[in-house]
């Protein structure tokens, strides 16, 4: 499951940290837009629960929601799996022998092995099991470190996480391999936050520290806060991540993800040149700064060619192909003055199913009058979709997967049509290929599936 | 030549220690709270002795100065000078290192410091209002507050204080609440049972900045400085976590650190001179003793100043006292007899970095932190080139040292970089631990060059920012535009 998640620790009573854990989710809303939820711990009530299917700001539209959620610890997540039974929905509370509420973003290998722990009890959702593993551990006298560097070495899989128990401890984990991100930060003496993306620190006012390593387990409770690595990092940090996921302002394995797609866009100005074109346009709003760099690049100029309407949305991670088009058709409105009769570089940030992408350049071809439309991708091509819980679409709907780029180019009605090389990426990432994640575009996945599919 | 300390906290460890080592060859006699280990052991070695008790007491500090036949005093923590100590020593005919307490007030009560800068004109001084009821603090910070330091408006144990950034309007409110609560929790339980000051609660404009500490040795005529030092408040690392006292700190080499350049360095001693001479003017008595500017570096003024100390820091006299190689009874009768301009300051050109050690459940828990028995390996942290200085502990007749429940041990360590000097006290760490198993823990950041290179960012962040001000002539000022009534310049 894709998820954004965030834990708010105050280090006094004072603080009320439900609205806080509310902006957060904001900030992680690019993250996931099917459901959202919070849980929040006062030392007297044990938890504090709401969550449901919608974006956060329709599920918290209710003042008194909010203020129900009383206390000075808060965790919360937004997820792109949409569900109907809300208590399915993250955070997933169990309410024994510890009461527990945990946030997950990842995707569980060894499922079938760990579901066997905890029969006959029937923990339903992934994230369920983990709180229920965890609570268990805590249950036997483990201290909360202790019991998540445990559960550590038991869980095979990808994932970040937070937890919070009754007792008012909060953990939060970042797997060895690091693939999904988790930043820690803090507010002067006041409260200490973990979230998946730093733009979240920065959009509730506290100062954005680093990364979670990958292995390390942070811990806070009322009287001490802990730090272990638990397990030697092995990055496979997930390139996906950086190229399209990551909010723009979020720096994400120490690396500002901004920086990267600048570096995208003038490696696939120099990979792909459409030396004709006379203007380059970004597909909003991942896109735009692939596209200021393509431009910078190739010297030409950059234009606003599309006007959003509505809420910002994510269509391509929308569950179904109707809210997917939906999506695209809102956001992408053309500029005709900007388009028409000019040769243009059509620059997109992944093309998975191309549906999108064909739309849009019919759309500049035939209603508004482009004399050519130039397709660059600041992706390399999506061949698999993600094990690791990524919302990429299953195999047979990637045309990348399918077709040649010459294919796909006629497919779309593009003049040219160009994916960013893999190597493009490496080198705009700066990270070092062995301590990447690749395989949604190299089909090579390096974390092993533990269960039989 | 006699020389009695008052106090017994890792501070006091390292000015007896400084003492010791004169040429004067001085007996060593302590009164303190609790037994400090060390200091007892020193007391012990030079034939001193040491006797216990309310070090407040100015008649307990004058009985014991007389009992001992003493030639001077030093007085080491803040609250018995606020207790007037010094004025009792002094008009008993034995001298004193500590300011009597009507120039100790520039620490005891910050409204008092807040209002000399300000009659005086003093750079590096911020907008503040005081309050002597809570109804009006809580009515101001409904009315005006956005971001604001929250104090108590005497010093009250380093405890207290609330800094809030209210930037985000979208926040404001749970901010307000914080703020208003916490304005009840300063009158109610920080400031409680203190009447030596009618104020009650002080607010103050926010700064950022990197922090530092300017000591100096002052004899009210000539400001002395010390190299100047870094202490660390959050109790984890990466300044993350609740307040402490100081987790640790870092002196770099020629007098600096590696985040302040030369003339903040001289500015910031300017400011502490000033207000030296100022508080002389203001009371009548001539500051002696030690006075330290906790300062920062801020967009308003490059230096400025955040609270003053009649006293060293702790832990920052752990980083400069060590490396003193100038003669500290010389020093100290210098002081006594005015005459601070004709002696050398001087220390060894080295970098210094203190790491403290704390028992779990400081600082918030202090009941769960107190009463565990302390083992430390001296010879082991020797060998690994530290030193240990003892903090909150208390030795016991049979021999046993309990811990106080605050940090328990300093550990000091030198080297030709602040990196370097943090790699060899990070060694000594595993050699200082509790025989009952409770946990310790300190930061390992400490001295460390990631943490460095952030304090080097942030103070190039904001000396932009105040040379910009300089550079536009906007120092001490600010021009808002108000619609409806025009321009307004406020100073500051």
């Amino acid at each position: 499951m894709g998820s954004g998640i965030v834990g708010i620790y105050g280090f006094s009573k004072l603080w009320k940290m439900a609205r806080f854990v509310y902006y957060a989710l904001l900030a992680l809303q690019h993250r996931g837009q099917e459901t959202c939820g919070i849980v929040t711990y006062d030392g007297k009530g044990g938890l504090y629960s709401y969550k449901a299917g919608g974006l956060v700001d329709q599920v918290f539209s209710q003042p008194e929601t909010l203020e129900n959620l009383k206390g000075w610890v808060g965790i919360g997540c937004v997820t792109t799996v949409a569900e109907k039974d809300s208590s399915l929905i993250q955070p997933a509370i169990v309410e024994g022998p510890i009461r527990t509420a945990l946030c997950f973003d990842g995707k569980l290998l060894n499922l079938k092995s760990l579901r066997r722990k905890v029969s006959p009890l029937e923990p339903r959702t992934e994230a369920e099991l983990l709180a229920l593993l965890f609570s268990r551990k805590l249950d036997v006298g483990l201290h909360p470190v202790e019991a998540a560097s445990q559960l550590m070495g038991e869980v095979k899989g990808v994932y970040s996480l937070v937890a919070l128990t009754e007792r008012g401890e909060m953990v939060a984990v970042r797997d060895p391999h690091g693939v999904k991100p988790l930043a820690i930060g803090s507010f002067g003496f006041d409260y200490g936050v973990v979230a998946s993306e730093s733009c979240v620190i920065d959009v509730i006012g506290a100062d954005f520290k680093s990364d979670v390593q990958p292995g390390e387990i942070y811990y806070f409770d009322e009287y001490s806060i802990e730090r272990r690595q638990a397990v030697k990092p092995k990055p496979k940090y997930c390139a996906f991540e950086h190229v399209y996921l990551a909010r723009p302002d979020s720096i994400v394995n120490e690396v500002p993800i901004y920086n990267t797609r600048i570096n995208i866009g003038k490696i696939l100005a120099e990979e792909h040149l459409a030396e004709n074109a006379d203007l380059v346009l970004g597909v909003p709003e991942t896109a735009i700064p692939f596209a200021i760099a393509y431009a910078q690049k190739a010297g030409k100029p950059f234009g606003l060619g599309f006007v959003q309407t509505g809420r910002r949305i994510r269509s391509a991670i929308k569950p179904t192909q109707f809210e997917r088009l939906v999506g695209v058709q809102l956001k992408l409105n053309p500029i005709k003055s900007a388009i028409s009769g000019r040769r243009i570089v059509l620059v997109d940030d992944s093309v998975v199913r191309g549906t999108t992408t064909k739309n849009t350049v019919n759309l500049m071809r035939n209603k508004m009058g482009a004399r050519e439309v130039h397709v660059r991708v600041g992706s390399p091509r999506i061949v698999t979709p993600c094990p690791y819980g990524t919302e990429v679409p299953e195999k047979d709907e990637l045309i990348a997967a399918h077709l040649s780029p010459g294919e796909v180019s006629k497919v779309v009605g593009a003049d040219s049509f160009h994916w960013l090389s893999i190597k493009g990426l490496v080198k705009a990432l700066g990270i070092p290929r062995k301590n990447l994640c690749l395989g949604c575009f190299t089909g090579k996945y390096p974390i092993p599936f533990e269960d039989e599919k | 030549m006699k020389v009695m300390l008052v106090g017994e906290a890792a501070r006091e460890h390292a000015i007896a220690e400084a003492i010791c080592r004169s040429s004067f060859e001085p007996k060593l006699y302590a009164a303190m709270r609790l037994r400090n280990p060390g200091i007892i052991s020193l007391c012990k070695r030079t034939g001193g002795e040491y006797v216990t008790g309310k070090t407040t007491d100015p008649e307990f500090i004058v009985e014991s100065a007389k009992r001992f036949h003493v030639d001077f005093v030093f007085v080491g923590p803040e609250e018995p000078l606020f207790h007037g100590v010094a004025d009792a020593l002094e008009e008993a005919g034995i001298p004193c290192i500590g300011a009597r307490r009507a120039p100790a007030e520039l620490e005891m009560s910050k409204a008092f410091m807040r209002r000399l800068m300000w009659k005086h004109g003093i750079p590096g001084r911020l907008r503040f209002k005081a309050f002597k009821e809570v109804e009006d603090a809580v009515a101001y910070i409904r009315e005006y507050a956005e971001s604001v330091a929250l104090k108590p408006a005497r010093q009250v144990g380093g405890k207290g204080v609330k800094v809030i950034a209210d930037l985000q309007a979208y926040l404001s409110r749970e901010k307000a609440h914080v703020k208003e609560q916490h304005a009840k929790i300063i009158s109610e339980e920080h400031m409680k049972g203190y009447t030596d000051i009618e104020d009650r609660i002080l607010i103050e404009e926010k700064v950022e900045g990197p922090e530092y500490t300017l000591q100096a040795f002052t004899d009210g005529r000539t400001v002395k400085p010390f190299p100047l030092v870094q202490d660390n408040k959050n109790a984890f690392e990466m300044d993350i976590g609740p307040e402490t006292g100081g987790m640790g700190s870092i002196a770099g080499r020629g007098m600096l650190l590696p985040f302040i350049t030369l003339q903040e360095y001289r500015r910031s001693a300017e400011i502490v001179k000033a207000c030296v001479r100022a508080v002389e003017t203001e009371t009548g008595y001539k500051y002696k003793g030690v006075v330290s500017g906790q300062m920062m570096l801020t967009a308003a003024w490059g230096p400025t100043i955040i609270e003053f100390y009649c006293r060293f820091g702790d832990p920052e006299a752990v980083n400069v006292l060590p490396i003193l190689k100038s003669d500290m009874v010389e020093l100290c009768q210098a002081i006594i007899d005015e005459r601070l301009n004709k002696v050398k300051l001087e220390f060894e050109d080295v970098a210094t970095v203190v790491k403290g050690i704390a028992p779990k459940g400081y600082p918030d828990r202090r009941d769960l932190a107190k009463g565990h028995p302390v083992l430390v390996d001296e010879e082991a942290v020797k060998r690994k080139g530290g030193r240990v200085y003892y903090a909150s502990t208390d030795l016991q007749p049979d021999g046993t040292i309990l811990t106080g429940g605050s940090r328990l041990v300093e550990i000091f360590a030198k080297g030709k970089s602040i990196p370097e000097a943090g790699r060899k006290a990070e060694a000594c760490i595993p050699f200082v631990r509790l025989a009952d198993g409770w946990g310790v823990f300190y930061r390992s950041d400490i001295g460390s060059e990631i943490l460095l290179k952030r304090r080097i960012e942030q103070a190039e962040l904001v000396r932009g920012v105040y040379k910009y001000r300089f550079r536009k002539g906007l120092v001490g000022k600010t021009i808002e535009w108000i619609p409806g009534r025009g321009k307004i310049v406020l100073e500051a």
